[in-house]
């Protein structure tokens, strides 16, 4: 029976320090203080905080008792541990001092319970991490605490009191309890522990803080516990609760949240954020929600006309991309953040970021979640000629149905592929002069490769010479200078004289030369190799 | 009961590894399935294998007691499964093949320790156990993924820091899961270091083909590329490829094939191949038809060759796909070419030939200009007596006129062009294009080399 009493007491994180005091024995009606306990439910721990092991050495945390001097606390086991060496804030030190200023005590609260008081509201600052937070100077005076607690105590009496009619029953256990002096200090230890965040006017956010749910198995346990334990006095008791407390479950705080699987809300509200890769989970404050995301969208398009800085827009989509995944936002929204980065990528030739994007816009259209599917399936079959990836554009293929093979975008995209499967040059350029939407970008990728293939065609099947002019047109260069400085840039310059003449009106281009001098065949292989880019589907 | 480890016992005395692979095999009638199951109950099934399993190994020195302990737990995972196998034959509400394929894995992995442990050590002889496990984990993983795909309301919730959202609704979670598993089938084989003749590398092959299936199955055949790559490395101390069985050999083979398909290497893909086709066996239809699938678009592209119609004949499917299209090529007509690749081409995408097929375009479009350039006749005799010669200067709107008619497309003569210059670059043609005098000179010996079409 007492094993689970202080079983409750350890998990509930009170600072139990005089039950341990005493061996088992000591406690007769133990019940009593059980029911105490449980009416004011205990302030469990944070369930993620390693509140056991904190509060397995109350002492330890406590404040050199040399600052105060009278403090002539009996020795408690726990007191004897060994004390860890903690750096008390000054403020605390302060907060102490105060608490014991002969002015600020109150004859009807006890030296000892003061200690005990400021022990645990000290100690749960410092196992929180508040210790530097809270600010000490306006906190509490124990005595005040405890004060008010014993105020509520009396107040809930008095409400079972008027509500219940077994009430002398009630009074007269919980005066058993108070009659006995020892008795009396766990009791109200019960009621002290409960205090801060019943009231929590005075306690700040470290008792603020406290107020979180043991974990659903540990409650399990203590309601089995309690359950093995109770004879029928107790039921009784538990009745009683149960009525001014308006049920069991009311016995302890609103339902716990649901386990964290994950999922993040974010509360930042600044627009911009630079992009850091995350290795652990999200900190919500630190991400930022749908709203203000729309909102960054709109300053980074902005941003991006008027800048064009690009290295920073990548970094900003980046991170809006990432808080759009932690807390899985997958709408409207969502594809048009990753559109529209996938665009600027494109104007910049970054084709591993583009690529990033257009896989997840893969998936995204196939929540059917809007967008422009065709638009960028468009660009995906194009971005797989430019990549030489037989087994990709197979799987496009395999995805396309009727109706999108239909669309001008795709249906570009596709003539495209098949004129640069056949080595259809002259079809090519046509295309290429004549793209949709963006596709001109992912074209200026391999139009280079295309353009050498095309001249080794050329030089092979001509004899003698060609006007410069049909290189112009079938490669579809915009004038006979760019033509002829893309000659130049494969043959190098000091040969130009030999491919290059100039008869009449027209420069000619001596085919038959440049054929048996394999002017286009290396840089055409080279051009050829796979191209690997980071990120590719 | 009885009469499996009967059978468990006599293959043991016999070391055949067949056999007592067939001691586990999950594919039993109804009325077995429920027999084997209904002999025990989950607290005395233990006792009543190790009873069994120490009745019939008796008389076999070397199985000690950790062996058997192995064997107990190896039978219980196969009664599990059976109970589980039982559970969707009745229709219960609580069957899942998850849980089969759970129970399975469960024994697979006891069988795993079993080869592991240095206690046991099971000798390589048993292999065929791994074959019979791996080929119903697969069998197993594709129906929970089917079951999965039934129900497609089992959200996973799992917390990933990725950037990005990986939503690909996966169809595979279990036969990837079943990849892993498989693989580390694979790695027990490939990393065992026994004298070469009871070394369980034997089992490298078939295992190898298990993981090919299941790669391909999951639409990762990239993934298989590890798997060839670990065994081209082990080369030096494996078993002799021709000590293979047969059978895992073509598979082998083929899936080789296959695979240097997809990266447009013929040459390597149609060596592999042409072995996998001589390899199998003559009755094998199926098998041999999903060679040809491959093979007869490889020889198109590395020979110009195309299938006899003979060789086609007992495949209706294999006609159907490529008959339409090899008709178009002999006889040069692009136009039909293009309507026969955009019929099958579903078929083609699915099958992963379009791409390939489409460069038959290449050797229509060279059979049609052969026909311009026999049309053209012959050139007037200058003496008496003198071998005919071919016309070998061809006006170039001869060409423009056959392809725009053999297309049905409208082109300008630039595009012809281009278009021979692309079959002089690749060789079908012999000759040179003229622009000043908008002609085709071409070559007076064999303007036209052989393809065999």
């Amino acid at each position: 029976m007492w094993s689970s009493v202080s079983a409750q007491n350890g998990q509930a994180g009170q600072t139990g320090a005089p039950s341990y005091s005493y061996p088992p024995p000591a406690y007769t009606p133990v019940q009593v203080r059980q029911n105490f306990a449980a009416a004011y439910p205990p302030p469990p721990p944070p369930p993620s905080y390693p509140v056991h092991v904190a509060y397995g050495q109350p002492q330890a945390s406590l404040p050199p008792q040399a600052t105060y001097p009278p403090a002539q606390v009996s020795p408690t086991p726990a007191q004897e541990q060994p004390k860890k060496k903690i750096e008390w804030p000054e403020s605390v030190r302060r907060y102490v001092q105060r608490s014991f200023l002969p002015e600020n005590l109150d004859p009807s609260v006890t030296r000892q319970e003061m200690e005990l008081k400021l022990k645990e509201t000290i100690s749960q600052a410092n196992d929180q991490g508040l210790m530097y937070q809270i600010n000490w100077d306006a906190m509490g005076l124990p005595q005040q605490m405890i004060v008010a607690e014993r105020k509520r105590a009396m107040n809930m009496a008095a409400q079972a009191a008027s509500t219940d009619t077994n009430r002398d029953d009630s009074l007269a256990t919980a005066a058993t309890g108070m009659k006995l002096s020892k008795k009396r200090k766990s009791g109200d230890f019960a009621s002290a522990e409960s205090a801060p965040w019943r009231t929590s006017v005075d306690s700040g956010p470290s008792l603020e803080d406290r107020i979180t749910n043991p974990s659903p198995e540990k409650r399990q346990a203590t309601e089995e516990a309690t359950a093995k334990n109770t004879n029928n006095f107790q039921k009784q008791l538990e009745k009683r609760q149960k009525r001014f407390d308006g049920g069991y479950r009311s016995t302890y705080r609103s339902p716990s949240p649901p386990p964290n699987n994950g999922l993040v809300v974010g509360t930042c509200q600044t627009l911009e954020k630079r992009y850091l890769r995350l290795t652990s989970a999200p900190n919500p404050a630190l991400v930022r929600p749908e709203p203000v995301l729309k909102q960054t969208l709109e300053l980074l398009k902005r941003k991006w006309r008027t800048e064009g800085n690009y290295s920073y827009i990548c970094d900003q989509f980046k991170s809006l991309r990432q808080d759009l995944t932690v807390q899985r936002i997958k709408n409207d929204f969502t594809v048009s953040v990753y559109e529209i980065h996938a665009r600027i990528a494109l104007e910049k030739g970054d084709l591993g970021e583009y690529n990033q994007c257009q896989t997840q816009l893969k998936s995204l259209y196939q929540l059917g979640l809007g967008g422009h599917p065709l638009e960028f399936k468009a660009y995906r079959i194009l971005y797989c000629i430019h990549t030489m990836n037989p087994g990709a554009t197979n799987d496009i293929l395999t995805d396309l149905t009727p109706a999108e093979k239909k669309d001008p975008a795709i249906k570009h995209a596709l003539d495209v592929r098949s004129a640069v499967a056949l080595g259809n040059y002259h079809r090519l350029f046509q295309l290429y002069h004549d793209t949709p939407n963006m596709g001109a970008y992912l074209m200026d990728m391999f139009v280079t490769r295309e353009r050498l293939l095309a001249m080794c065609k050329i030089c092979r099947a001509y004899k003698q010479d060609v006007k410069l002019r049909l290189i112009t047109e079938e490669l579809g260069f915009e004038s006979d200078g760019q033509a002829a400085e893309f000659i130049i840039e494969h043959v190098g310059p000091q040969q130009v004289e030999e491919f290059l003449q100039t008869r009449g009106d027209d420069i000619h281009f001596l085919t038959a030369k440049a054929s048996t001098a394999r002017c286009f065949e290396g840089p055409a292989q080279l051009a050829s190799k796979k191209v690997d880019i980071k990120g590719q589907i | 009961m009885d009469t499996i480890f009967n059978e468990f016992g006599v293959a043991m005395t016999r070391r055949n590894g067949y056999e007592l692979a067939q001691t586990l095999n999950p594919e039993l009638s109804d009325d077995m399935l429920r027999l084997v199951y209904k002999t025990a109950n989950h607290a005395s099934i233990k006792d009543l294998l190790k009873r069994h399993i120490r009745a019939n190994t008796q008389h076999l020195p070397h199985v000690d007691l950790d062996e058997i302990q192995m064997w107990v737990d190896v039978f219980h995972c196969y009664w599990k499964t059976c109970g589980e196998l039982l559970a969707i034959q009745d229709r219960s509400p609580k069957a899942s093949w998850v849980k089969v394929y759970e129970a399975w894995k469960e024994l697979f992995s006891a069988l795993h320790r079993g080869y592991m442990s240095p206690k046991v050590e099971l000798p390589a002889w048993t292999i065929p156990c791994l074959y019979i496990v791996g080929k119903y984990l697969r069998v197993f993983a594709m129906n929970a993924d089917e079951e999965r795909s039934n129900n497609p309301n089992q959200e996973t919730t799992e917390t990933n820091f990725q950037d990005d959202l990986d939503m690909e609704a996966d169809k595979f979670v279990w036969l990837r899961d079943c990849g892993v598993q498989l693989n580390r089938m694979f790695t027990l084989c490939l990393n065992d270091r026994a004298n070469l003749m009871e070394s369980r590398k034997w089992g490298i092959y078939n295992v190898a083909n298990l993981l090919f299936k299941t790669y391909f199955k999951v639409k990762s055949p990239d993934l298989c590329k590890n798997v060839l790559r670990a065994i081209i490395a082990g080369r030096g101390d494996m078993p002799p490829f021709e000590a293979i069985p047969k059978s895992q050999r073509v598979i082998f083979k083929y899936y080789q094939g296959v695979l240097e398909f997809l990266d447009e290497n013929y040459p390597q893909a149609e060596e592999h191949l042409t072995e996998a086709w001589n390899l199998c066996h003559k009755d094998a239809l199926r098998n041999k038809e999903l060679i040809l699938t491959y093979l007869i678009p490889c020889h198109l592209v590395t020979t110009a060759k195309l299938p006899s119609a003979k060789l086609l004949e007992p495949y209706p499917r294999l006609q159907q796909l490529f008959l339409p299209l090899c008709g178009a090529i002999k006889k040069g007509e692009l136009h039909a070419f293009d309507l026969a690749l955009q019929e099958g081409e579903d078929e083609f995408v699915k099958r992963r030939i379009y791409l390939t097929l489409e460069r038959g375009r290449d050797i229509a479009l060279r059979n049609l200009c052969r026909r311009v350039f026999l049309a053209g006749g012959f050139e007037p005799p200058k003496e008496e007596n003198a071998q005919p010669l071919r016309r070998t200067r061809v006006p170039l709107d001869e060409f423009v006129a056959a392809i725009r008619l053999g297309s049905q497309e409208k082109l300008d003569s630039d595009e012809v062009e281009c278009l021979l210059a692309n079959q002089i670059y690749k060789g079908f043609m012999k000759g040179y294009i003229s622009r000043p005098h908008n002609m085709v000179v071409l070559s007076k010996s064999g303007a036209f080399p052989p393809t065999g079409v």
